[in-house]
């Protein structure tokens, strides 16, 4: 069996490499988007009085269609209807996005809510604007509370990743089902992958959860689920 | 685009294909309860030992659980469709392989069983101390507080939080097609192949899974707060 | 100009009463907490309001700055209308939101639960808002920063975070927050309700300090020593309603009002 490996993984390892540095960047974009949709659908759905409606369905959608029929109805429809995504690299950014997004929203609306007012009671006190508040007490604070949520989205997404493979995104699962329709040794190859992935979601979980338990230890603020 | 997006939204087309593709939610339905009775399973054996006094049994029931908390869906469903036959095949020397209902069944179970068990651990845990030491001091076997104070407490708090990871699993059936089950994303591709009309089709699915959950969604929240005004969760 | 003046004397004297409260009236939904609330406030005075819970002192100190919205009536700050101007014409318009923020600055608010930002250190709660407010340059924030700091005896502390302070140093801090805006009126919502009783005495004595100094105050509070011996002026406060009004020596001895009577009795044995 371990020449098999070699042969099979060992040999491809360049090939997977890419794959992976594929995933990599597809993940990178999708979740920088998901945090900025995430973030507008939030505020949208808090502040703004008659929009709210819009941003409530938007994150219904997101968080309650599968990522792989987002994912095929974004590749598919939008092009023909909005005229973009022009490229499946695209559309598969934006499926990710769209999904995490929705979730992230929720995840920043709990963080808000559940704010203690006089936190920015003491920032309207001293004639600081609203503005200020959101961007000085409020996101800082709402962001290392709910860091576990947001780290967890990232995991998501990562795995949510493995299917942008079904729409030619020549990403580390692609690569991974090239070979074995190549070799047909399916074994080797697709352990090697799940493996890969399985340490990696772990590895940037732990990293993640270290670094943001640092901050939050040093603020003394409460955990969140 | 306006006329687009009103090509996509006439569902007609959908309507004109419901019974196919109804067939194929059913398959969905199917393997999602046969897989949430699996993962449920498997759930409560590795919660459970999770607990359990001897610190190997909690490392590899932890060893478990963040295995498959950390797979994606997708490579599991793969693997467990192409490399276990093989695998199983070389150890009974026989030839095994696996319907795609079966891997599919196997995979989601085993993949949600590993969120599920954090759950029924967390619901476990979530038990007051105190209950479990008055019950103690009354007498109460090891056996008899396991059976009438800890799971049905356990059971009731752990309820939200499952019925949100079932949500997913359901969610997660979505996948099934691309191992060759015909269900509604196997039909909804298969009609678009015959008719060349995407547009309704795929917003005729996403609108019906959105559906479909969002009602499940609504559903459990109703409960959540009917369990949770009787003190129960 | 930005040039922060340390040890600002807020009682410049001046024709009128530098707060004046005209028939305020608040309500929660049917609930009405105050009811026709008036009064004036001198410039370099200290202000106890003293009431039991629910009489609506809080809420009409919050008032004064406008985190809650009175439902009728006016405050003046030194002259100027808060949360609404005058037009030309006489018509009363709700008033910007900058404006609003701007007349806020000019008072300086201690709450019960300190509030301080937990992911900024102590000089950091404190120069915030003298950064983001009133645009000072980081030199001249920090120097201002420090200086408060060190009038509430916690320039030790500058770089530590609340998590690691005690909530009577947390409560000092929060009192050099509000300072360093150099307000016209510092306002003290029960103010030591929420530290244990050894670390009540630290605060009481800022305050004590900011008083001698002449810092107009509004105080509302439960400590009644501290009442009767550093205001100027005692109001108490009844179901929304002002029952009593007068200076410590006469309310605390004499109050003509029988629930003030009452009051007193259970709190000061």
């Amino acid at each position: 069996m371990w020449d098999n490996f070699n042969r099979l993984v060992m040999a491809n390892l360049h090939t997977l490499g890419v794959g992976l540095s594929v995933t990599g960047y597809v993940c990178f974009c999708a979740f920088a988007l998901a945090v900025v949709l995430g973030a507008i659908a939030c505020l949208v759905r808090l502040y703004v009085p008659f929009v709210r409606i819009v941003a409530i369905g938007y994150i219904e959608f997101c968080r309650a269609t599968p990522i792989f029929v987002q994912l095929l109805w974004v590749n598919y429809v939008w092009p023909e209807v909005f005229g973009f995504p022009k490229s499946v690299l695209g559309a598969g950014i934006i499926a990710l996005a769209l999904q995490s997004s929705g979730y992230l929203a929720e995840t920043f609306r709990s963080g808000i809510e559940g704010l203690p007012r006089g936190q920015r009671e003491a920032g309207l006190a001293v004639g600081m604007s609203h503005i200020q508040i959101l961007r000085r007490i409020v996101t800082p604070q709402v962001l290392l509370v709910m860091a576990p949520s947001i780290v967890n989205q990232m995991t998501v997404v990562i795995k949510s990743s493995t299917l942008v493979s079904v729409i030619a995104i020549p990403d580390l699962m692609y690569e991974a089902l090239k070979l074995v329709n190549t070799w047909f040794e399916p074994i080797e190859i697709l352990t090697s992958t799940a493996l890969i992935y399985v340490l990696t979601i772990f590895l940037i979980s732990i990293l993640a959860k270290r670094v943001s338990d640092r901050f939050r230890n040093k603020f003394g603020l409460a955990a969140h689920a | 685009m306006w006329d687009r997006l009103r090509e996509s939204l006439d569902l007609t087309l959908f309507w004109e294909y419901r019974a196919i593709l109804l067939r194929g939610l059913l398959q969905n339905i199917y393997i999602f309860l046969a897989g949430a009775v699996l993962a449920t399973v498997l759930a409560f054996v590795i919660g459970v030992a999770r607990l359990n006094k001897h610190g190997t049994v909690r490392l590899f029931s932890t060893g478990y659980a963040e295995l498959f908390r950390n797979t994606p869906e997708y490579v599991f469903l793969v693997w467990v469709y192409f490399v276990l036959p093989v695998i199983f095949s070389r150890l009974l020397a026989t030839k095994v392989s696996f319907s795609p209902y079966v891997a599919s069944v196997l995979a989601l179970g085993i993949s949600y069983s590993g969120f599920l068990s954090e759950t029924v651990r967390a619901g476990i845990l979530a038990v007051p101390r105190t209950h479990i030491e008055a019950a103690m001091a009354l007498g109460m076997s090891r056996w008899m507080i396991m059976r009438r104070i800890i799971v049905p407490q356990a059971i009731r708090r752990m309820l939200p939080e499952s019925l949100n990871q079932y949500v997913s699993l359901f969610k997660a059936t979505s996948l099934v097609s691309l191992i060759a089950v015909e269900d509604l994303m196997y039909q909804v591709s298969m009609i678009t192949v015959h008719e060349m009309r995407p547009l309704p089709l795929y917003t005729g699915a996403a609108l019906l899974y959105c559906g479909i959950i969002i009602a499940a969604a609504q559903g459990i929240q109703l409960l959540s707060e009917r369990w949770r005004q009787r003190g129960w969760a | 100009m930005h040039s922060p003046s340390p040890d600002a004397r807020h009682a410049t004297p001046k024709a009128g009463p530098i707060i004046r409260v005209v028939n305020l009236h608040k309500s929660f939904g049917p609930l009405e907490v105050l009811c026709g609330i008036s009064f004036d406030v001198q410039a370099g005075s200290v202000f106890t309001l003293i009431g039991a819970s629910g009489s609506g002192k809080s809420t009409l100190l919050r008032c004064l700055n406008l985190l809650e919205q009175p439902t009728s009536g006016e405050v003046y700050l030194d002259g100027k209308p808060m949360g609404f101007r005058i037009e030309a014409d006489g018509r009363r318009l709700p008033d910007t939101a900058a404006n609003i923020s701007r007349m806020r600055s000019e008072l300086g608010m201690v709450f019960q639960q300190f509030n301080l930002w937990p992911h900024m250190t102590a000089l950091e709660n404190v120069i915030e808002a003298p950064l983001r407010v009133k645009r000072f340059t980081r030199k001249e924030a920090v120097e201002t920063g420090r200086h408060f700091l060190g009038k509430v005896n916690l320039l030790d502390k500058a770089n530590e975070y609340p998590a690691r302070l005690s909530g009577g140093q947390q409560q000092r801090v929060a009192i050099a927050r509000a300072l360093a805006m150099q307000p016209k009126v510092m306002l003290f919502d029960e103010a030591t309700s929420a530290l244990d009783p050894e670390l009540t005495g630290e605060v009481l004595e800022v305050m004590r300090a900011l008083a001698k100094e002449g810092t107009t105050m509004l105080v509302v509070t439960h400590e009644m020593g501290f009442a009767r011996e550093v205001s100027d002026r005692v109001i108490f406060l009844h179901n929304g309603q002002i029952e009593e009004d007068g200076p410590p020596g006469v309310v605390f001895s004499a109050p003509k009002s029988e629930r003030c009577r009452q009051f007193l009795s259970k709190v000061l044995h």
